[in-house]
């Protein structure tokens, strides 16, 4: 008898434990995910973004003080300013044996961005050009890491072998076409904008 | 300030007398001046940069992760396997779809593990099409790419400093990255088949 209620009033605390367990465990979880997440993301700040921020603001610094800025917009302006220098810049990224080196880090594309940045600020370059320059300065992109890549998909060395030139050629193709495309999908924006 | 004054009017008394050591402890000190200026001036960008960018996107990568952490990338495995198979349908998914889900929940070197669920021969194409995401999508996605970030927010810079809205340039460059990964994945796909070919086609003659 009393064995009885006491194992039936058992099997209702350990229900109730269960549950408190089980909710503890799951907000314990939802929470340790956030700070997780938190984690990261002041990890990715420090550790990839303000450094960059930092190279870039010296160079920014040095370009304003010393002139380059303004030498360099003079060479900047007839290349960026139109769809033809676009067109060139691309092709240029887009020559096999360039894009590689042009690639690590996307450093050289990433320093281009802010420099054209600069010089749609200033009015040297129209606005509305800003979207096929995002292209026109970027057919390089990954092409000094196609073997890595591939390796991270598991590729066999053949297939790697014809990879890195397949897609070093369809770039040279693809690269200038980008630049088309986002020129034309950049018709009408920020019209109004500018100097 | 007032020191860097007083330096400033010995320069300038002292450059029509050209008196030489006051001229040259003068152009020591504007050149002193110069030099800090320098770094003064990009300090302040450091500062612009780290107000305008940092908060939001702290903020926007603790979501951004959260949500990759709580749906788990290994779901996308299966589109993988989906992915493989031939047929023209399955185009966009292998070079469109695909790429934006990898970049999206793997991001930038990881997202390329997604090619071992491909045949070798759609691999090139796939690393190619994702390849060239990696930056399209930073304009609303940080996250996916955080160390390059600048190749996006140098240009975009220049338009907010213009005082325009960089939403519609960020909507745009994704729309355009997809329509310009899916010719890449296509194209680059075509190739690799014929440089296959061609090779099969060498070794049976050489043997």
């Amino acid at each position: 008898m009393s064995t009885t209620t006491e194992s039936r009033s058992g099997g209702g605390m350990s229900a109730i434990n269960d549950l408190i367990v089980r909710i503890g465990r799951t907000v314990g979880g939802v929470v340790g995910v956030l700070y997780q997440a938190g984690r990261d993301a002041i990890d990715t700040v420090i550790r990839n973004i303000l450094p960059f921020m930092a190279f870039i603001s010296m160079l920014i610094g040095i370009i304003d003080k010393t002139g380059i800025g303004k030498g360099l917009a003079h060479v900047v302006e007839p290349l960026a300013g139109n769809l033809v220098g676009l067109l060139v810049i691309s092709v240029f990224c887009a020559i096999p044996i360039i894009s590689p080196i042009l690639g690590p880090g996307a450093v050289i594309a990433q320093i281009v961005g802010v420099l054209l940045g600069k010089n749609i600020a200033e009015g040297t370059i129209p606005p509305s050009y800003a979207l096929p320059a995002l292209f026109a300065i970027d057919p390089q992109v990954g092409c000094d890491f196609i073997p890595v890549g591939l390796a991270l998909g598991e590729a066999e060395p053949e297939t790697v072998e014809i990879g890195v030139p397949a897609v070093l050629t369809s770039r040279l193709i693809t690269g200038p076409l980008s630049v088309v495309i986002a020129y034309f999908a950049s018709l009408g924006m920020y019209s109004g904008l500018g100097k | 300030m007032s020191l860097s004054l007083a330096i400033a009017s010995t320069t300038l008394a002292a450059d029509p007398t050209v008196e030489k050591p006051t001229g040259f402890f003068g152009a020591l000190a504007s050149a002193a001046e110069w030099f800090i200026g320098v770094f003064q001036d990009g300090g302040q960008n450091f500062v612009g940069l780290i107000n305008g960018i940092i908060p939001t996107l702290v903020v926007l990568l603790v979501f951004v992760n959260t949500l990759i952490r709580l749906i788990g990338p290994e779901r996308i495995d299966h589109l993988g396997e989906v992915a493989a198979r031939p047929g023209i349908i399955y185009y966009p998914v292998r070079y469109l779809v695909l790429p934006f889900l990898s970049v999206f929940f793997l991001t930038n070197p990881m997202a390329y593990t997604m090619g071992r669920f491909l045949p070798e021969k759609y691999k090139p194409a796939f690393y190619d099409s994702s390849v060239s995401f990696v930056h399209p999508i930073t304009g609303l996605f940080p996250h996916a790419n955080a160390g390059e970030l600048f190749v996006y927010l140098g240009i975009a810079n220049g338009i907010t400093s213009l005082g325009g809205s960089v939403g519609d340039l960020a909507v745009r460059y994704l729309l355009v990255g997809m329509v310009v990964i899916l010719i890449r994945g296509v194209l680059t796909e075509l190739i690799t088949a014929r440089m296959m070919s061609r090779r099969t086609a060498n070794e049976g003659v050489a043997a």
